[in-house]
């Protein structure tokens, strides 16, 4: 018998299979009885239907898939409001708070624009490979502080850069009446010109009505610690270290910041991997003038072994270090290890 | 028989969606295969075994808190849940659940398995044999129709029918 004919005699049993009108008592051929399992399979769109239905209500603010994350940004979009107050059901619309987050982040955006603000920053993805590094540079820094109030510091924008800061800012000030009424200000460059408001906060801040200083240490503003403001760490203002904004280590000037020559990747947790875990660690480090980085700590932590991993791997980078006036120094950098499951 | 591959660590999974209940997912695609074939053949149709499936996994979802691990596999607290949905719908229905316990006696495991493994086996196909199979058996839709779907002639589908079949129950034979 044939291929074809074969087929053709196989169907006309699978027929009679599919009415239910085969012959009972009799021992089905292999393949038959393979055919008759088939019959009750599921659907073929109810596994991941049932999946869906399952997992919805964890959708909205987790890190899913990409359909799942549309929908739970439309869903979100539907319940905040509109600056026309439309949809304020769940959260009232304050036009004041629109007006303040939209000239803020107009201003922002335009420093951001002119190329005073930021400066760019290399990344590096080794090919083939699961995750990618990117460094801070120079322009970077930040700062952060706090009095240990129970909510974040209060929105607003942060004081005006200087080479010295004698008063750090505050929001809820302890002592109205001073003897000696000094501005407060940030440690930065003062060439960056921020718009200047008489209210003093952190940019970023979700609290928008309550004052505080936030829930940092140091007597200041924010989350972070030292004089400064926002969630850092030091007198200047974002989420880096020492001073200046922007987010990384400060880049004094003259100081050429140093470049990895050497970086293997890092591998995956096993822990990790087989949950699909993912995200960036944030490593604070300093490269030593031999190149070798030393005084590793995770700034940023993701758990499941992928801080170690990245640890382990980037001890064992080298780098050319930072010179300033052309000497090797240390220099203070952040690490940003991203891992990605592809 | 030879059990489906699974991953051997049933135990960070669980505590990761124990934390996590998105991470709940994984442990869905490792287990629907079992879940399903362990209620498909008591149910008496396809639709009555996806309604009890999914109350299934609504449930363990619910109660996954409440999962302390103790070195029994995650499927064997799965499987406990669905004898006890299945006998609270045959108590609605007037059947007998006893029945359930003795059916579990006389070989249910391997049964089980062995259809887990069909349906793995039926996604691992060549897109046209699935295909063609999906439609002729799950959806039962006659050659003709399959046939125009695909733009093939009757011929064609009825040896992709036959080479289909065929791969399934070799791959079968060789993993029983």
């Amino acid at each position: 018998m044939n291929r074809q004919a074969m087929a053709d005699e196989l169907d006309r049993r699978v027929e009679v299979l599919l009415a239910g009108t085969d012959p009972a008592g009799v021992e089905p051929e292999p393949l038959l009885a393979v055919a008759s399992e088939l019959g009750m399979l599921p659907a073929p769109k109810f596994k991941n239907r049932l999946k869906d239905e399952l997992m919805e209500p964890y959708r909205a603010f987790a890190p899913a898939g990409a359909s799942s994350e549309w929908a739970g940004a439309s869903t979100l979009a539907g319940m905040v409001p509109l600056f026309s107050g439309k949809r304020a059901g769940l959260f009232p619309a304050d036009h004041r708070s629109f007006l303040v987050s939209f000239v803020s982040h107009a201003a922002l955006i335009a420093l951001i624009a002119s190329g005073i603000f930021v400066v760019r920053i290399p990344t590096i993805k080794p090919s083939g490979l699961t995750s990618e590094l990117t460094y801070p540079l120079a322009g970077h820094g930040g700062g952060g502080s706090g009095d240990h109030s129970a909510v974040q510091a209060t929105r607003g924008m942060p004081p005006k850069f200087s080479d010295q800061q004698l008063a750090p800012p505050v929001i809820v000030v302890r002592n109205p009446e001073p003897k000696l009424s000094i501005d407060a200000t940030v440690l930065g460059p003062p060439a960056v010109k921020l718009p200047q408001s008489s209210h003093i906060g952190d940019l970023i801040s979700s609290n928008i009505v309550m004052p505080s200083n936030g829930t940092g240490v140091g007597g200041a503003a924010g989350e972070g610690s030292g004089n400064g403001l926002g969630r850092g760490n030091g007198s200047g203002y974002g989420s880096g270290f020492d001073r200046g904004t922007g987010g990384g280590p400060f880049s004094r000037a003259g100081i050429i910041a140093p470049r990895a020559i050497y970086d293997p990747e890092p591998e995956y947790s096993d822990e990790a991997r087989r949950v699909k875990h993912q995200g960036v660690v944030v490593l604070a480090l300093v490269v030593d003038p031999q190149g070798k980085a030393r005084d590793i700590r995770v700034a940023r932590s993701l758990g499941m072994g992928l801080d170690e991993k990245a640890i382990e791997a980037v001890r064992k980078w080298r780098f050319t270090p930072g010179t300033k006036d052309g000497t090797p120094v240390p220099v203070q950098v952040n690490i940003e290890v991203n891992f990605r499951l592809y | 028989m030879k059990a489906l591959e699974r991953e051997p660590d049933d135990r960070m999974l669980i505590e990761a969606a124990q934390r996590e209940r998105s991470h709940f997912a994984e442990l869905y695609e490792q287990n629907f295969d079992r879940v399903y074939a362990f209620i498909a053949r008591r149910a008496a149709s396809r639709e009555e075994a996806q309604d009890l499936t999914a109350e299934v996994f609504h449930q363990a979802l619910a109660s996954l808190q409440s999962f302390k691990w103790q070195g029994t596999p995650f499927i064997a607290w799965l499987y406990g849940i669905a004898a006890n949905v299945l006998a609270t719908h045959w108590r609605r229905i007037g059947r007998d659940p006893e029945e359930l316990s003795e059916d579990w006696e006389q070989g249910g495991t391997d049964e089980i398995e062995r259809r887990a493994m069909l349906a793995e086996l039926v996604e691992a196909l060549l897109p046209d044999q699935r295909t063609v199979i999906i439609r002729r058996f799950i959806e039962q839709r006659s050659i003709r129709d399959v046939a125009q779907e695909l733009g093939r002639s009757e011929g064609a589908i009825k040896q992709l029918q036959l080479r289909a079949l065929e791969n399934l129950r070799e791959k079968l034979g060789v993993t029983l």
